[in-house]
């Protein structure tokens, strides 16, 4: 390093070393990425910080018996080992960010998926770098509304494997405001009831057999990354088997109440979702429906489909008008023939309960 | 890997000049969306109304990203060019013919203008489009629709694109498409550029190649390509569930190829700059996503959300919307064609603009989520249907 070199920056970082300034070929964008430690780009002092450490030791136990294994980010303050999503950020609009990703043996990055910060800051390998071992993630909060984090290395192989989880930005006032300014278009605020739904599906193969190498493929070996046949599929880490009653799914309500249902395809899938009372759909990729002149919040009635393919995030608002049980039925679509995953067993439904 | 790069005739195919360097011949828009032209309709036959488009259809060997040769058809126009982009104005007359020098049947038909359709042209004939006035303005895709899917499958699809006769907006900002299609919120899009406090800098540019794009995506499984080469048909519903593409591509390119990088091949350049949208902040960009394949694509960018202004109705007409999503996934059908805008504006969660430390250009890559589509030959991540984008400056020089 040599001072008044312009591919050093202030806090030490040498461009050459990514993306940036490297020289990009055939190599460094698939098979040979540049891997660095850096310091954090044109940092600031952070409003709220997370740490996220790999781990590789999942394991679930499927209702036929089958274990399949799989990958996620823990935070090592929680204490919980392996957790299935990956924990959820939650944060506040206007806040400075830092996630900080611990990578343990292989290199891995953490692209927070609808969020729009600078190259180095978007985990995005073959643009910027991969994490060797240690890297503080920087950006700052400016829109109120659902996204989800996940690695972004030989991403087919590791977003399959569990390395996401979901991540929220409130307005200023914090979780039970939708927004903190009513508009003309967009008069919802407040919501007392909240779910996540994170939905993914499970190909054995890959979970078990593909695992085995962090890097399958990515040097010009054919390990059918190709091929995905899910017969496994999940609602935030609950199997269909017990979505209709298991609490981190389904939800209990009041009359009157107002349920706020964040959905995200999180599979490979795509998902068809339909709810058997009218919603209203408020935000769209993490953007407000009505903040601009030219969209508007939409209501869907009761019964209709809606479709959302891999890593879309749509929110809906669902009154409770009367008791009893309000239904959501998931079902998960084939990408080239669209039918029902699994002989039509790729199915999850769950309910809210109204009392 | 090694790889190299080539596209040749299929055997006994020799009609067709083929002066163009190898990598021109995969470029489907090279000519008119990468380089400056005087106008945007150079491959149409417009200033001579007895002139007819030729597009001759031909069998060829080409070759992947990972090296390996697949048999594909293509559309090519005569100067050589396969999968041209065809490009009038509308309520221009328009007069295409077509050559079969393959040796089983092929057609032509463009989706949303059903008159444009020749349902079969056998071997070694040449068939006349049945002529037609170029319609409202907007993105269209031609295919063959002989034993469907299968030889859109094969190659035979590209872009038709109509610019409009009077795009602007009530207020004067110049839009892709014709006034009489316009929304109320289409307009307040295309207003808001140059004016909105978020949208600093330039309106959209009608005729600048470097702010109007085509993102044709498609799929090829080389395994159903290869028994189609030895003499093997299939095609509607068995087409579709035997379907296991291998190889995705963005105007026929994958991965590498779709953008440019320091050791991109100069006969490589022309083909990556014209999928690679590259501008300042504050130059928004028009996307003509198209999907001629048989997945269900799930687009997906980086660093700006994108707005989705454009759809087609069920016979295939585009029209604009009257609820303007901003999306970071949108997804794209089979046949889907719709138009976005990539604001070009300050990606939103940066914290401070511009950076101080970090240098430009910012580079976002725009890839299918569905990340079995991030693949090439069953690995190789990210060699699939993946590109970025580029924004060299801030909109204020500091």
């Amino acid at each position: 390093m040599t001072m008044g070199d312009e591919s050093i920056s202030p806090s030490g970082i040498d461009w050459t070393k990514t993306a940036a300034q490297g020289v990009t070929n055939f190599q460094t964008f698939g098979c040979n990425v540049f891997k660095a430690s850096l310091p954090t780009p044109d940092r600031l002092t952070p409003d709220i910080s997370f740490v996220r450490q790999v781990t590789t030791s999942g394991n679930l136990v499927a209702p036929d018996g089958v274990r399949l294994r799989y990958w996620a980010f823990e935070d090592p303050a929680s204490g919980i080992k392996s957790p299935y999503p990956s924990p959820l950020m939650r944060v506040r609009e206007g806040q400075i960010v830092h996630v900080t990703l611990l990578t343990a043996k292989h290199a891995h990055t953490i692209h927070h998926h609808g969020i729009e910060p600078t190259t180095m800051h978007d985990g995005v390998g073959h643009v910027s770098f991969e994490v060797a071992n240690q890297f503080t993630y920087q950006w700052k909060a400016s829109s109120p509304g659902t996204f989800f984090y996940h690695c972004h290395r030989n991403t087919p192989l590791h977003f399959e494997m569990g390395m996401f989880g979901g991540l929220i930005v409130d307005p200023p006032e914090g979780p039970g405001y939708l927004y903190s300014t009513p508009m003309q278009n967009a008069p919802y605020q407040r919501y007392q009831v909240e779910r996540l739904w994170v939905c993914d599906d499970m190909d054995a193969r890959w979970h078990n057999v593909l695992s085995n190498n962090h890097d399958a493929g990515m040097c010009g070996e054919n390990v059918g990354l190709n091929r995905f046949e899910p017969k496994y599929f999940l609602i935030n880490g609950v199997f269909p088997t017990k979505t209709m009653t298991d609490q981190r799914v389904a939800a209990k309500a009041r009359v009157g109440e107002t349920i706020l249902i964040r959905l995200l395809n999180a599979s490979y899938s795509i998902l068809r979702v339909t709810f058997q009372v009218p919603v209203t759909c408020v935000s769209c990729d993490g953007h407000r429906l009505g903040k601009e002149s030219w969209n508007a919040p939409i209501v869907f009635p009761a019964g209709t489909p809606i479709e959302l393919t891999s890593a879309a995030r749509l929110d809906f608002l669902i009154t409770a008008t009367q008791r009893g049980a309000i239904n959501a039925t998931i079902e998960y679509l084939h990408w080239i023939t669209r039918r029902v995953q699994d002989n039509g067993r790729g199915v999850a439904k769950t309910q809210i309960v109204v009392s | 890997m090694e790889r190299r790069d080539f596209l040749k005739i299929g055997a006994g195919a020799t009609t067709v000049a083929l002066a163009a360097t190898a990598q021109q011949m995969i470029t489907p828009t090279d000519t008119p969306l990468s380089s400056p032209a005087p106008t945007p309709m150079s491959l149409s036959g417009s200033s001579d109304l007895a002139q007819s488009l030729r597009l001759v259809i031909e069998p060829v060997e080409k070759e992947m990203i990972d090296g390996k040769i697949v048999y594909m058809v293509f559309y090519f126009h005569e100067s050589g060019q396969p999968q041209p982009v065809l490009r009038y104005r509308e309520g221009e007359p328009v007069s295409i013919s077509v050559t079969n020098n393959d040796l089983v049947p092929h057609g032509f038909a463009i989706t949303g203008i059903p008159q444009a359709t020749v349902p079969e042209i056998p071997p070694g004939q040449t068939r006349q489009v049945p002529d037609f006035v170029a319609p409202v303005g907007g993105s269209y895709l031609y295919h063959d629709p002989y034993e469907p899917p299968l030889n859109r499958i094969l190659g035979l699809h590209g872009a038709f694109i109509v610019d409009p006769a009077l795009g602007t907006t009530v207020a004067g900002s110049a839009t892709p498409f014709s006034r009489a299609m316009h929304t109320p919120q289409i307009a307040a899009v295309f207003d808001a550029f140059g004016r909105h406090p978020r949208f600093p800098g330039e309106r959209w540019k009608a005729g600048d190649p470097a702010r109007d794009k085509l993102w044709l995506f498609s799929q090829t499984d080389s395994a159903i390509n290869a028994r189609v080469a030895a003499g093997y048909r299939i095609s509607g519903q068995a087409l579709i569930d035997a379907f296991l593409p291998d190889h995705f591509h963005i105007n026929g390119l994958s991965g590498f190829d779709t953008a440019v990088h320091d050791t991109t091949a100069s006969v490589d350049r022309a083909a990556a700059q014209a999928i690679e949208p590259v501008g300042k902040q504050g130059q928004p960009t028009l996307l003509r996503v198209m999907n001629a394949g048989l997945c269900t694509h799930s687009a997906h960018i980086h660093g700006n959300h994108l707005f989705e202004c454009t759809e087609a109705d069920a016979s295939g007409v585009p029209y604009c919307e009257t609820n303007v999503y901003e999306r970071d996934v949108w997804i794209m059908r089979p046949m889907d064609r719709k138009d976005m805008i990539l604001p070009f504006e300050r990606p939103p969660d940066v914290p401070v603009w511009p950076p101080r430390e970090e240098p430009f250009p910012l580079k976002y890559v725009m890839h299918c989520h569905t990340e079995m589509s991030q693949t090439a030959g069953g690995g190789n991540y990210p060699q699939g249907l993946v590109t970025h984008w580029t924004m060299t400056s801030p909109i204020y020089a500091f």
